[in-house]
């Protein structure tokens, strides 16, 4: 039986500057999280958040650059003003904003996706599993219905 | 309003004898007397039956996206349906100088079902006068007072006038209380959490997908509407809870800086479903945050499309 929370990991993967730490995300990450790898975080319509959630995820990661730093120059600009209002408009009708966590990395924070995991799950461990937002039916990759 | 609707008149028949535009989009009457319907000018013996009164329910920024852009349209705005028409014309649906807006101070659109709810269903006569509506129901006239009417969006209305019409016919009418949509929106926070929830589910999932919303809205342009997108699926496209769930999130969402809070959506819901609520929470945000207001000007680009270095403090880590 599965007891761990289920967690969404959005990473840009321009975003993990060492190759270690990438190399952990790609292969190493325990079977309760799910990674998608996207060019940008300006790539992540709000539309993949929801689906995540109502995929039954119990919480969310999206990780990105610092401003200034994005590989596509304004992606992440973009990325912040468009999910901090899908936050607090999930937030409005029920789901709790915590339950989604933004990490912005830096060039020396070799190591930081590791703990920001492991501290965010315990987090989501004490919220328990997500109750808002309906499960929706399971789809295979590429979105055909199983 | 026959007065207002005799100056309309007048006015589209100049513009068209004058070829200034070469179709005027407005309302004309229809067999059913609550229910005037959009309408296609482009010769005068079709403006006999132009209607203007307080039951033209659409939002006509609508059909904008319909025309080429070389199509020289008049079309007749209320408050917010000019600010929808500037708002398209920041995302470039039409150009400016093919269009002729004839503006009209709104006193507010009536809700047929708050008429049906105090008469019945089989209405076949309607007149207005000031704040005094008459419908004949049954055979009998039956008196009510205009503000008792009014759509839930209108009584919220804070920019009755037009926003850069060419023409305005009638005086402008004092500005509404901004402030009224702002405690709405702060009521609703004050419930809990599951009380918010259960209120999003029992209007959401009553939804029977027929997308008359996403239709009225003039914002809604899309050629192809996320939920018809077949592979990947985005939601599900059927009545279940999460496929409607998802619809009324991400269309409200997809409104964000760009709905003008004129309630088309849900006038044309034939489930009675609220749906304001959501785009009002957003476009209350977009004030808040980034001092936005759809439609104010015909060039300023909404907070998503215009980001920029100066929110990097906002990154939190
Ligand atoms: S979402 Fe509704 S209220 Fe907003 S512009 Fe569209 S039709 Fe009007
Ligand atoms: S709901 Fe979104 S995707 Fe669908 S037509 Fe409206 S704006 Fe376009
Ligand atoms: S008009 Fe009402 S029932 Fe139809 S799709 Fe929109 S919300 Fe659902």
């Amino acid at each position: 039986m599965e007891t761990r929370p289920k967690i969404a990991l959005f990473q840009c993967k321009w975003c993990l500057y060492s190759q270690p730490d990438q190399n952990w995300v790609d292969n190493d990450l325990p079977s309760s999280m799910y990674l998608v790898k996207l060019p940008c975080t300006g790539r992540i319509n709000p539309l993949y958040i929801l689906n995540a959630a109502q995929g039954g995820a119990d919480g969310i990661v999206i990780s990105g650059c610092l401003p200034e730093k994005c590989h596509y120059k304004e992606g992440n600009l973009s990325a912040l003003r468009q999910h901090e209002e899908f936050l607090n408009f999930l937030d409005y009708i029920g789901y709790e904003r915590s339950r989604v966590r933004f990490v912005w990395l830096d060039l020396q924070d070799r190591g930081r996706i590791q703990k920001e995991l492991a501290d965010f799950e315990a987090e989501i461990a004490k919220l328990g599993k997500a109750k808002v937002l309906a499960t929706r039916t399971n789809v295979s990759p590429g979105g055909q219905y199983a | 309003m026959p007065e207002l609707t005799t100056e309309l008149r007048k006015n589209i028949e100049q513009l068209l004898t004058d070829q200034v535009v070469d179709v005027v989009i407005a309302f004309k009457k229809a067999d059913a007397p609550l229910r005037p319907q959009p309408a296609f000018f482009r010769n005068l013996e079709e403006l006999e039956d132009l209607e203007y009164n307080g039951l033209c329910q659409n939002n006509l920024a609508n059909y904008l996206t319909r025309y080429p852009h070389d199509t020289k349209i008049g079309i007749v705005v209320r408050g917010c349906e000019s600010r929808s028409v500037n708002a398209l014309i920041v995302e470039k649906q039409h150009p400016r100088e093919n269009l002729y807006m004839i503006g009209i101070p709104c006193q507010g659109i009536l809700d047929i079902r708050k008429i049906i709810k105090k008469t019945g269903e089989d209405v076949t006569g309607y007149s207005e006068d000031g704040d005094q509506v008459s419908v004949v129901y049954e055979g009998k006239e039956v008196n009510l007072q205009r503000s008792d009417l009014l759509h839930d969006s209108c009584l919220r209305c804070a920019h009755p006038n037009p926003v850069n019409a060419d023409v305005l016919l009638g005086e402008p009418l004092p500005d509404g209380d901004p402030t009224i949509v702002r405690l709405a929106i702060e009521e609703f926070e004050a419930l809990d959490r599951d009380e918010r929830y259960a209120w999003f589910q029992k209007e959401a999932e009553r939804c029977i997908r027929c997308y008359a919303c996403r239709e009225a809205c003039p914002m809604c342009y899309c050629t192809e509407c996320f939920v018809d997108h077949a592979t990947p699926r985005w939601t599900e496209s059927d009545i279940s809870q999460a496929g409607t769930q998802a619809w009324h999130i991400i269309r409200a969402f997809h409104q964000a800086g760009r709905c003008t809070s004129c309630g088309a959506c849900e006038r044309a819901c034939p489930m009675d479903i609220k749906m304001t609520y959501l785009t009002d929470k957003l476009n209350n945000d977009m004030l808040e945050v980034y001092q936005f207001e759809t439609g104010m000007d015909d060039n300023t680009q909404p907070p998503f499309a215009s980001f920029n270095l100066d929110d990097k403090n906002r990154f939190v880590i």
